[in-house]
């Protein structure tokens, strides 16, 4: 039965590094990185990791989708705020 | 089948139920990932609690408490960047059902002591978080 999760695990996990490669725009990557950093932490769960899925958890699901989404307003604030200011709520749009 | 068997097989269905929310938030619309990455949290809380029950170490509900407490948090954060909170029937009644189906089996198989409390509070807060986070007194549409 652990061969059951372990394996439907690595398939999430598969599939979900998969869309956040294929997808174009940061800010949905940032969303689908964040699934990703969950079901790793599922995965390492299943192999009997939990201290593993902790750090997982923090570092994956909530720092780095956060620190790409930061990233991701600077980045485009910066050009509307010198040019005619149409960008500015194009940065807040996704 | 052995009864920690059982419990992995349990821990099999929210498991198998992230594959859609796999589909919404790679293809959705920014609405739809909000609500897969609040669902995600929320599902992955409870395949957490069931898987371990099913390898018999409490200890390992410890990552679940910690999911309940960022998954919701992460959820906001989120909101605050996207300018979108979606009112979400979905996560809302996925909660109320699912998380009192797994949490009380738990407990009753558990027993009374400290680690029926500590599956109490995390369903709590699963549940908490989930409806401050897909809730309609939220403001439904567009938020600040």
């Amino acid at each position: 039965m652990t061969d059951v999760l372990i394996v439907v695990a690595l398939l999430l996990v598969a599939g979900a590094a998969t869309a956040a490669v294929l997808n174009r725009d940061p800010v949905r990557q940032a969303l689908v990185l964040s699934f990703l950093g969950l079901t790793l932490a599922l995965l390492f769960t299943f192999l009997q990791a939990p201290d593993v899925a902790l750090s997982q958890l923090a570092v994956g699901s909530a720092v780095t989708p956060l620190m790409i989404l930061l990233t991701v307003r600077k980045v485009r604030r910066r050009p509307g705020s010198g040019g005619d200011g149409a960008d500015k709520p194009a940065g807040r749009e996704r | 089948m052995s009864t920690s068997d059982g419990w992995l097989a349990a821990a099999l269905v929210p498991l198998l139920a992230l594959v859609p929310v796999l589909w919404r938030i790679a293809y959705g619309s920014p609405k739809d990932r909000l609500i897969g990455q609040n669902l995600t949290s929320l599902l992955a809380g409870l395949v957490l609690l069931l898987a371990a029950r099913g390898f018999h170490r409490t200890s390992y509900n410890d990552v679940a408490l910690v999911v309940s407490v960022l998954g919701p948090t992460g959820t906001l954060i989120y909101a605050r960047f996207l300018d979108v909170l979606p009112d979400s029937r979905l996560v809302r009644w996925t909660a109320l059902a699912g998380v009192p189906a797994t949490v009380l089996p738990l407990c009753v198989a558990t027993g009374p002591g400290r680690a029926m409390v500590k599956l109490l509070l995390i369903g709590a807060l699963l549940i908490a978080g989930s409806v401050v986070t897909s809730g309609r007194g939220g403001k439904g549409g567009v938020t600040a």
